[in-house]
């Protein structure tokens, strides 16, 4: 599968969800878990099957907006890439 | 400190229509009169979920055949665990299935013995192949993750290509292709499930093949089986550290097979609290941490890797559960395991083959 496209709709893929581990919140998968911070849980957060990747990309600018868009892409479609991988995302 | 564990394993019952001829079920399994009650278990789930864990593994025996199990994964959904199912699929219905999806199941792992029918209805000692081709079509159709699970050995390694290609039109989200581990009935069928080294190399030349080319479609998972490798496995993570598991008639233990090792005492649910059982119990503190370890492994880099292997393997292969794990290449006993390939690797073809079935508990 290649990278997501600007108007790829990433989700969680079947069976991956948000799950609480005492206060902090992650994701459960299959195999696992993975505790995101920052940017990757909002940008996880974001992805609802609606929102296209640049409809993210442009929501992330507006709340960091001293950031380079081009290199908030950058960063949200490889993240997104590397979770499809694991077959925790689909888009 | 000691950590969490972070799954749970509950065999919440021995019953199973199938017989495969690998099954990791102990030798002495319990009966449908001695399970533990669907109130029990809801208990311990949510004694789980106090806990830390976060993974239910629902498995048996055949899950399917618990008439509850419809309460047992809603009560694991209240209190928030991620619970999967494993199965042979025999016994499940589409209406079945939907009800379990509704009330919270997260995953679901359907086991197939081969591509062929003929040959995966020898491995299972019952004609079940069929079904589970039917079954994985109406799975898919449901939005939870689906697993393949797919054990090889000497019997269907040369027919892993088809197998993979066969597993892929199931559309799952992943396979695990599990080399057979030999404890239990498959201890008892080793020598004609032990692959040669010539069918390994190959077996791994095909896994990153069929990796590379379905790499964000299908993700495939596969270890090299410890008769084979140079360093053992790192048994459930090291004994006490991230999983529990739970037998039909709920006694806790550190893994499937820790029941063999003599001189246990294997709590049970029905008189200690989970957390007790975990933190202070003999069995988990049995081999939990450094202090048990002999040479050369008390010394040895690894050890904080693979906790000196598995203490289950080490019994059964040496007769010793605290010997270095035979498996590896640095074990005193290490012949025993190198005299086990080598036997393998005489023997003879498919039709010489005499199994020993795994019964089914009353
Ligand atoms: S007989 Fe087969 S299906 Fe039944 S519990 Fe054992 S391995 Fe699983
Ligand atoms: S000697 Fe012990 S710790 Fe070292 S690799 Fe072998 S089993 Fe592991």
């Amino acid at each position: 599968m290649a990278r997501p496209l600007g108007s790829s709709q990433p989700r969680f893929a079947p069976g991956c969800r948000w799950g609480k581990q005492g206060d902090d919140q992650v994701v459960l998968f299959p195999e696992g878990m993975i505790r995101l911070q920052g940017t990757g849980q909002s940008v996880l957060e974001l992805c609802d099957g609606e929102r296209t990747v640049e409809e993210i990309v442009g929501v992330l600018a507006g709340r960091f907006n001293s950031a380079d868009p081009a290199k908030i892409r950058e960063d949200v479609t490889a993240f997104l890439e590397a979770l499809q991988q694991k077959r925790i995302v689909d888009y | 400190m000691i950590p969490n564990p972070l799954a749970l394993i509950a065999e919440i019952t021995h019953r199973c229509p199938l017989h495969c001829v690998y099954c990791s079920n102990p030798l002495q399994m319990a009966g449908a009169k001695e399970e533990l009650a669907t109130g029990g278990w809801l208990r311990v789930f949510q004694e789980a979920a106090r806990l830390g864990i976060l993974h239910l593994h629902l498995t048996g025996g055949e899950p399917l055949a618990r008439l509850d199990l419809k309460e047992l994964v809603a009560g694991a959904h209240a209190c928030g665990l991620y619970s999967n199912l494993i199965t042979s699929g025999i016994g499940l219905s589409e209406t079945r299935l939907k009800e379990i999806v509704e009330v919270g199941l997260d995953h679901i792992q359907l086991s197939f013995q081969d591509a062929r029918e003929g040959p995966a209805n020898w491995i299972a000692g019952a004609k079940a192949h069929a079904h589970k081709v039917a079954l994985a079509a109406t799975i898919r159709r449901f939005p939870i993750a689906f697993t393949v699970n797919l054990v090889v050995h000497r019997q269907n390694l040369d027919c892993l290509e088809e197998m993979i290609t066969f597993i892929e039109q199931l559309q799952p989200e992943r396979v695990e292709i599990a080399h057979a581990q030999y404890y239990g009935w498959a201890l008892k069928n080793r020598d004609s499930l032990m692959p040669t080294r010539e069918q390994l190399d190959n077996c791994l030349r095909i896994v990153e093949a069929a990796q590379q080319r379905l790499s964000g479609t299908m993700r495939i998972d596969c270890v090299v089986p410890d008769y084979y490798a140079r360093y053992p496995k790192a048994c459930m993570g090291g004994w006490g550290r991230r999983l529990m598991l739970i037998d039909p008639a709920g006694r806790v233990l550190p893994c499937h097979a820790a029941g063999v090792i003599p001189g246990m005492q294997f709590d049970n649910v029905l008189e200690h609290p989970l957390e007790w059982i975990w933190t202070d119990s003999s069995a988990f503190q049995r081999f939990r941490g450094e202090d048990w370890m002999p040479d050369p492994c008390r010394s040895c880099d690894r050890r904080s890797e693979d906790f000196g292997g598995c203490r289950c393997q080490a019994f059964l292969l040496t007769g010793d559960a605290s010997a270095t794990d035979p498996t590896c290449s640095l074990a005193p006993m290490h012949n025993v395991v190198e005299n086990a390939r080598l036997q393998a690797a005489g023997q003879g073809s498919a039709s010489e083959v005499v199994w020993l079935y795994r019964p089914n508990p009353e």
